[in-house]
């Protein structure tokens, strides 16, 4: 049994040394230092193309998108810079900005389970729309609702809508946490 | 043929020919097999060097399934058998998770991970198994023979 061992852990040994000898003389290798994991837009979902059966991606008047956040069961992405995160930004809003890492769009993912609507806004509509579009992607239920707010958050504010302040302790950290200022009640 | 030593023989044959095409397959182009591995999110850290090594490690534990002796053959299905608990594992985390990525299992552009893609790893597990279980040395039916004395 030890023998089988030995054996098995010295053919493996030897595939991770030639493979590790292998990419490091051909030139399209993978170079270790300088790879960058898929980030929040980046992630490459299945196919590419909008899943059968999922609704796509709305977008909403921030009023309308206001309504929405008394359910409980409703997340709010808040894709701008961390910087902008912490100056305002919507109560109860998390943060995954598209830099964000796959990992932090992951987490977004578990956050949003057994939740049925999304909203993200950022500066305007289209940054926003590409973390939505990605969510899509990546979230595979129909009766998840995902939907951006025109305008982003200076329309947001513009509207007189409920938003709060403060430093964002998580914006740096990869897995999205709601913001540390979250309102204990709803946006109305 | 016994059924004891045509099963044994199918199953080393069919995974030590997966493995060399999926070991092959994952060689086209690493850089995109690195970001197949960091979609997981499992490990994206790690992505780059697993991108490196797996598809050598898959390339080595098929030729030796199909090639080498026996003795050999059963510690590239012991090998073989970890390294498809670690993909069923990795999978079914994806797949439960209800992440919406391509599996990477036969380099860029392997289709979504689903129910199938656990079955498939599943029965590959089961196949190495079967492998580690029945790929051994024929024992003689006979009892040893003792050495004689007058």
């Amino acid at each position: 049994m030890t023998l089988i061992l030995m054996r098995a852990l010295g053919l493996v040994g030897a595939g991770a040394l030639l493979g590790l000898l292998v990419n490091g003389v051909r030139p399209d290798g993978v170079r270790f230092a300088r790879f960058a994991a898929p980030s929040a837009c980046t992630v490459t979902a299945a196919g590419g193309e909008q899943a059968p059966g999922l609704a796509p991606v709305e977008t909403l008047a921030p009023r309308e998108a206001a309504g929405l956040c008394g359910d409980a069961a409703t997340v709010i992405a808040d894709v701008r810079p961390a910087a902008d995160f912490a100056e305002g930004h919507v109560s109860g809003a998390i943060h995954l900005p598209c830099t964000a890492s796959g990992q932090a769009a992951s987490a977004a993912v578990d956050l949003v389970a057994g939740r049925r609507t999304l909203i993200v806004y950022g500066e305007g509509t289209e940054d926003a729309r590409r973390v939505a579009e990605e969510m899509r992607q990546r979230i595979r239920r129909p009766d998840l609702r995902i939907v951006v707010v025109t305008g982003g958050f200076g329309a947001w504010n513009q509207a007189g809508l409920a938003c709060s302040s403060g430093p964002c302790a998580t914006c740096a950290a990869s897995p999205p946490a709601a913001s540390a200022t979250r309102a204990p009640a709803s946006v109305p | 043929m016994s059924p004891g030593v045509v099963l044994p023989l199918l199953v080393r044959l069919v995974l030590g020919a997966l493995l060399l095409l999926a070991g092959t397959l994952k060689l086209r182009d690493p850089t995109a097999f690195a970001t197949e591995i960091a979609n997981y999110q499992l490990l994206p850290a790690g992505a780059p060097v697993l991108a490196a090594i797996l598809p050598a490690i898959e390339l080595i534990l098929g030729a030796g399934l199909i090639v080498l002796p026996r003795a050999w053959r059963r510690s590239a299905a012991g090998a073989a058998l970890a390294l498809f608990v670690v993909f069923t594992a990795a999978v079914g985390s994806v797949y439960f998770r209800g992440i919406n990525i391509d599996c990477g299992c036969f380099g860029t552009g392997g289709g979504p991970i689903g129910w199938l893609t656990l079955v498939r790893n599943l029965s590959l597990t089961a196949g190495a198994v079967i492998l580690l279980r029945f790929d051994r040395p024929a024992t003689s039916a006979a009892p040893p023979v003792g050495r004689l004395s007058g």
